[in-house]
């Protein structure tokens, strides 16, 4: 017993290795994909893992700019070569961030990395194979123009279209010229078609015609096209037709001789095929007919120039505003359908206050013959004078065979502003005058200058005088400061002079009046206090016993007031030393 | 004994203001009208800048022609001639010109030197007749009182119109003339700074500030860049340079 666990452990021991081997294997025994492997960012993809054996979890990687998200776990076969087999299949929604190549590792050991491709939009895949050449159109089916009939064996025709209506002298109106050929059986067309008639200008044919491929009559034809412009240089119904020079290869053999021998056998059947050989001929468009119109006489505007058609004019001038003297250029524009080549203006010729030059002219087609389009007409114009001018409108007439009448397009006036010339002012030196050109002349040569343009105001040295004169008159003002003992003195000198006067004259009145009202105002200007407040009292304090004769002075100044008789003691020469002391001791 | 001392002031007054009177204008040489060129030493006359504007309008150089004008209408600022050619080279570089209002012309029509010395002159009267106020109490003509009034009236009048004249024009003392057309405004005083704008030919601009070779100005309409020194100049030049 003990033996057989032993084997048994033992047995274990040695199948170890081998199921460890036989799991690592199973698990090496998987792969992975991701689908679709190019994406637009917005859009996910499917990252399946697929294993044969027993699958465990798989830790999700991390990739900047990659969301991965488990969807779930599904059991299923897979096909190896041809075989299937059981398999586990673990599905992982990958989202991206942003646009670019991603590399995702290995999710399982031993299995390789996987790209990702993330575009922003809709580019093309570089991958995916494109077939870069269109596939060729099917050759349309065509029939011949009406009239025209097969030549050259059947390998050619040609067919010329024109106006069905009639048109007029002048007129230009385009036509198309057809030639079909076979190819390999007309070799090659050994010019362009030529019109037969003189009576008619043609425009000169391109030498690269418009080519298209039809089939005609079971045949594979090459159609060449050439536009071009007819014109008709006198009235009268014509016949015009066309024709084209060729070299195609035909049969030497009479019609005759190609039916014997197609009842031969061969080898004398060799001798049909050797009678075709290059043969250059000259195929020719059925007749058209077209009536040309002579132009009417009646109305015909005198600066006719021979144009016909329908057209449309215009004018415009660049700039707009130019200085006198500076050229500007008046275009004249006329468009519309005709013969441009009659189409022609001269402008101007003479225009007041302008300086006219040769008008240039140039076309540009709009159709391949020449019959649409626009005609420029450029002619330079300089201005004499400066202001606003107007340039007057330009004429073009014309005949309209719609209208079948003549018609005269005029273009509106324009207005232009001329600024005056910088460069050719007037030097006459008049002072005061507008030069005719705006610039005014220049004066006489200056008599004084300064060496600073700055104001005076603004310069220290300037500014220094008003200061300094300010302190002159401050000073001034201080020094004339009025001076009241001096003025008390000049005041006590008129009013003694006055007292000598009344004295004299005996006017006591004024005497007194004069000599109290002194004395109070000296009085009070001495003492500061004001004169209605001086009293008897106030004199016999501040002055002693000259004050009670000074009391007595004025009480004789109020007797005299008021009485018409002569107060006692009137001695005037008294009083007069007494008011003079006094008002000498004030003025010391 | 005063009115000696009142008249010695005068005197002295006008010993000093005569001859500074006479050293702010002083002969001149006839400029050259039909050259371009600039006199070697500074020495302005309305008329002289006024021909030289013309010159270099009728050379077709609106720039130089609009900086000379505008100095030629410091001196002369009532010249209608001056005033005439300035709005028409304006005009034909197609640079916009700012109204003046009328009292600011009103204002101007004296040339800014006049101005200064009727400044003086309105002070010196100003002051006088306080002075003269303060000594009427012995000076009889001048007892009245409307002498003085209308003295010191006249002097106020000639202070306040000399003051304006200053006000008005202290601006223009920061103003330049673009020289080069579509010359660029930088955002950085610097050659290779980004263009913040161009400036026409003629254009006036405000100078703000200075770095190196490169001055701040400011348009009329509120647009500040930096504007190499060379495409530029100033109404008012620096002393000593032109």
């Amino acid at each position: 017993m003990r033996r057989q666990i032993k084997l048994i452990i033992a047995s274990l021991c040695l199948l170890a290795p081998v199921a460890q081997a036989m799991a690592q294997a199973l698990d090496a025994l998987s792969y992975e994909t991701v689908e679709p492997p190019r994406i637009k960012l917005g859009e996910s993809a499917t990252l399946r893992i697929t294993s044969f054996g027993r699958l465990k979890d798989v830790a999700l990687p991390t990739i900047p700019g990659l969301v991965f998200e488990p969807i779930g776990r599904s059991q299923g076969f897979d096909f190896v070569n041809g075989t299937m087999i059981p398999a586990n299949f673990i599905l992982i929604r990958v989202t991206p961030q942003f646009a670019g190549v991603f590399t995702i590792p290995g999710l399982t050991p031993n299995s390789g990395s996987i790209g990702l491709e993330v575009v922003k939009g809709d580019e093309p895949d570089p991958y995916t194979w494109r077939n870069q050449q269109p596939a060729p159109a099917p050759v349309p089916t065509a029939t011949l123009p009406k009239g025209v009939q097969l030549q050259a064996g059947g390998a050619a025709f040609i067919h010329l279209a024109i106006p069905a209506h009639s048109i007029y002298v002048g007129e230009s109106v385009p036509v198309e010229i057809d030639v079909g050929i076979r190819p390999g059986i007309v070799t090659s067309v050994n010019g362009l078609p030529t019109l037969k008639g003189s009576d008619f200008t043609f425009s000169n044919l391109s030498t690269k015609p418009e080519r298209r491929e039809q089939i005609i009559e079971g045949g594979n034809f090459v159609v060449l096209t050439w536009h071009s412009a007819l014109a008709a240089v006198k009235p009268g119904d014509f016949s015009l037709s066309t024709e084209a020079p060729l070299t195609v290869k035909m049969s030497a053999l009479s019609s005759a001789d190609r039916a014997i021998a197609s009842r031969l056998a061969w080898p004398l059947l060799q001798s049909m095929y050797n009678g075709v050989a290059p043969r250059d001929m000259t195929i020719e468009s059925s007749p058209s007919k077209l009536t040309v119109l002579p132009l009417p006489t009646e109305g015909q505007p005198g600066n006719f120039s021979g144009a016909v058609g329908d057209f449309r004019v215009s004018s415009d001038i660049s700039p707009a505003s130019v200085a006198a003297g500076e050229p500007l250029t008046l275009r004249l524009h006329i468009s519309g359908a005709g013969n441009f080549d009659r189409v022609d203006s001269t402008m101007f010729d003479h225009l007041d206050h302008w300086k006219t030059y040769p008008a240039k002219s140039s076309f540009t087609p709009v159709d391949a013959v020449g019959t649409e389009g626009e005609k420029v007409f450029e002619q330079p114009l300089i201005a004499a004078q400066p202001g606003e001018q107007t340039i007057p409108g330009l004429e073009f007439s014309y005949f309209n065979p719609n209208t079948r009448r003549y018609e005269r397009a005029q273009t509106p006036p324009i207005k232009v502003t001329i600024a005056a010339s910088l460069a050719s002012g007037t030097f006459n030196g008049a002072t005061g005058m507008q030069s005719p050109l705006g610039l005014r002349p220049d004066h006489r040569p200056a008599q004084y200058s300064v060496g600073d343009l700055r104001p005076l105001y603004f310069r220290v040295s300037f500014l220094a005088l008003p200061t300094t004169l300010a302190l002159l008159l401050a000073a001034g003002w201080f020094a004339v400061r009025p001076d009241p003992a001096r003025a008390n003195l000049k005041a006590a000198r008129r009013a003694l002079a006055q007292l000598d006067a009344a004295a004299r004259a005996g006017d006591f009145m004024s005497f007194f009046e004069t000599a109290r009202h002194v004395l109070l105002q000296a009085f009070a200007a001495r003492w500061q206090i004001p004169a209605d407040q001086i009293t008897g009292a106030e004199l016999k304090a501040r002055l002693g016993t000259t004050g009670e004769e000074l009391e007595r002075l004025f009480a004789i100044a109020e007797e005299a007031r008021y009485s018409d008789h002569p107060p006692g003691g009137a001695d005037f020469q008294r009083w007069l030393r007494l008011i003079r002391g006094q008002l000498a001791g004030e003025s010391r | 004994m005063r009115a000696r001392g009142i008249s010695m002031l005068f005197a002295a007054l006008a010993l000093w203001v005569g001859p500074a009177f006479a050293q702010s204008l002083q002969p001149s040489q006839p400029s050259q009208p039909s050259q371009p060129s600039q006199p070697s030493q500074p020495s302005y006359s309305a008329d002289g800048l006024y021909n030289l504007a013309n010159s270099y309008a009728r050379a077709g150089k609106p720039g130089l022609a609009v900086l000379n004008y505008e100095r030629a209408a410091l001196l002369a600022p009532g010249d209608p001639d001056i005033n005439a050619n300035l709005a028409y080279v304006r005009a034909s570089a197609h640079v916009p010109m700012q109204p003046r209002s009328r009292l600011a012309g009103l204002v101007q029509a004296i040339s800014p030197t006049l101005a200064a010395w009727l400044g003086v002159l309105g002070l010196a009267v100003v002051g006088m007749a306080l002075v003269s106020a303060r000594a009427a109490s012995r000076l009889r003509w001048l007892r009245g009182g409307w002498i003085p009034g209308c003295a010191m009236l006249l002097g106020v009048a000639l202070i306040a119109l000399s003051a304006s004249n200053a006000m008005l024009l202290w601006p223009r003392m920061h103003e330049a003339v673009v020289l080069i057309d579509q010359a660029p405004a930088r955002v950085a005083p610097v050659p290779m700074g980004d263009t913040a704008f161009v400036l026409r030919e003629a254009e006036s601009v405000t100078m703000t500030a200075q770095h190196e070779d490169f001055i701040l100005i400011r348009t009329g309409a509120g647009l500040t860049g930096w504007v190499a020194r060379a495409s530029l100049g100033a109404v008012v030049p620096p002393a000593g340079n032109d």
